[in-house]
């Protein structure tokens, strides 16, 4: 899907992506000449055609892990299927805290929020493949309430604000 | 105004080329894979997953490397019939690495990634409500990480076991344009109506059709497979007698044909093999 803007007739380029917020994305789409911009808000069913892809919308920062796709959509996965992911705050998959957001989410990466040494000890709990994607959650997470550094209590806010 | 193929890329997302990177992946790993041969059948209940994994094994016991993929999503058996059930997965840098079965065949199996035996493989989606629409998607993606991310090293040989049906051979063709397919029937003319729809479709992905195999021979009276396999144009592999030990064995995970090969239906497997050996030959299985 391409978007144009029809006063410039320039195509316009990817500006942000938010959500996914109750299924929905928002995805901003900028015109680089006149700056008109555009949001794109999909309804679950098109989220989730996206997801279903394995791709990720506003492109990818890093190589995919492996089984990333599976193990992101499975509803029912083994707890202890991989080696040193045994339940808790390590499982994978839709029982993961940050499940509904990194599989679809790849929003613009917002200003960097300094994290203190035990926060950043608990996300590098967090399996690898979903890590960097739980980390930006977060960090979109105080960057809009305000938060000036990412702890425990801000880890645990957003725990709560994503529903789990 | 500009039409949408005036318009390089898509924005930002770059949806084409995440796609193709995938599929680059794909062909990377399976680069180190001298055959992939897929078992289908149209009809269920002929047996696959028992010929799947004693095929693999006779393999394994000429000395080729094999790797098995269950590619039933939704009804996995082979880390059961090849003895890894239960077993946990280690990733590295490599890939996932896929527990070594019997006489040291690789499997990989959605079984080793469900929570319990009466756990179905559902999709975490916002609505559940028109999953058909998607599930496809879902579950071709599925085996693409499957043969792109398992770590399945250097081998003579990767075994693919499909569900009943066709639909999975077309995704699997996609994605592996050197496939060899093995079709298996059973002697009654419900199952040779439907494996002969199986063998148009298997002619109509272009890749090789090494041959039809007749599973249960003798079970009961039935019509004949080497003349299903003559009007299909398609090879005759041979026949495997029915024998209730190889349903036995498959259940305590040590397929047949490496804890009795002596008896009549395992050297009929074991023949077999051997002419898809010979079909493979090209590809130095």
């Amino acid at each position: 899907m391409k978007f144009l803007c029809l006063d410039c007739d320039a195509p316009m380029k990817l500006h942000s992506t938010e959500g996914p917020d109750e299924g929905s994305l928002a995805v901003t789409f900028r015109c680089p000449e006149c700056g008109f911009r555009v949001a794109m808000l999909t309804n679950p069913f098109e989220t989730q055609m996206v997801r279903s892809l394995g791709v990720k919308v506003g492109g990818r920062a890093q190589e995919p892990a492996p089984f990333e796709h599976l193990r992101s959509m499975m509803a029912n996965p083994r707890a202890d299927a991989f080696e040193g992911e045994a339940g808790g705050e390590t499982a994978a998959g839709p029982g993961c805290p940050f499940a509904a957001v990194v599989n679809d989410g790849a929003a613009a990466p917002p200003e960097t929020v300094p994290w203190t040494s035990e926060a950043e000890a608990r996300i590098e709990r967090i399996p690898s493949f979903i890590r960097p994607m739980a980390r930006r959650a977060i960090e979109r997470f105080a960057a809009d309430h305000g938060y000036a550094t990412i702890d425990e209590t801000v880890m645990n806010e957003a725990r709560g604000a994503f529903g789990m | 105004m500009k039409r949408y193929r005036d318009i390089a890329g898509d924005g930002g997302s770059n949806i084409v080329g995440q796609v193709e990177a995938q599929l680059g992946k794909l062909r990377q790993r399976l680069a180190s894979v001298g055959a992939v041969v897929a078992v289908v059948s149209g009809k269920g209940g002929v047996g696959k997953s028992t010929l799947a994994a004693n095929l693999a094994c006779c393999l394994a016991l000429d000395g080729s490397r094999v790797g098995v993929l269950d590619a039933d999503l939704n009804g996995p058996t082979q880390a059961k019939v090849l003895g890894v059930r239960g077993r946990r997965l280690v990733v590295t840098d490599e890939g996932v690495e896929p527990p070594r079965g019997a006489l040291g065949v690789k499997v990989m199996s959605m079984d080793l990634l469900l929570a319990a035996d009466a756990t179905p493989l559902t999709w975490d989606a916002p609505v559940q409500d028109e999953a058909h629409t998607w599930r496809g998607t879902v579950e071709a993606n599925a085996i693409r990480e499957f043969l792109a991310d398992t770590n399945w090293g250097t081998l003579d040989a990767l075994v693919l076991d499909l569900p009943p049906g066709t639909d999975r051979l077309l995704t699997i063709a996609s994605l592996v344009p050197t496939l060899g397919i093995v079709i298996v029937t059973i002697p009654s003319d419900v199952s040779h109506l439907v494996v002969r729809k199986s063998i148009t479709v298997a002619a109509q992905t272009k890749s090789p059709v090494l041959g039809l195999v007749e599973n249960m021979a003798g079970l009961f009276p039935g019509p004949d497979a080497a003349k299903l396999a003559a009007d299909g144009g398609i090879p005759y592999l041979g026949s495997v007698p029915f024998d209730r030990e190889l349903a036995v064995s498959a259940d305590r995970g040590e397929p047949l044909v490496a804890t009795a090969p002596e008896r009549e239906s395992a050297r009929a497997l074991q023949l077999i093999a051997r002419a898809i050996r010979a079909a493979l030959a090209p590809r130095a299985v």
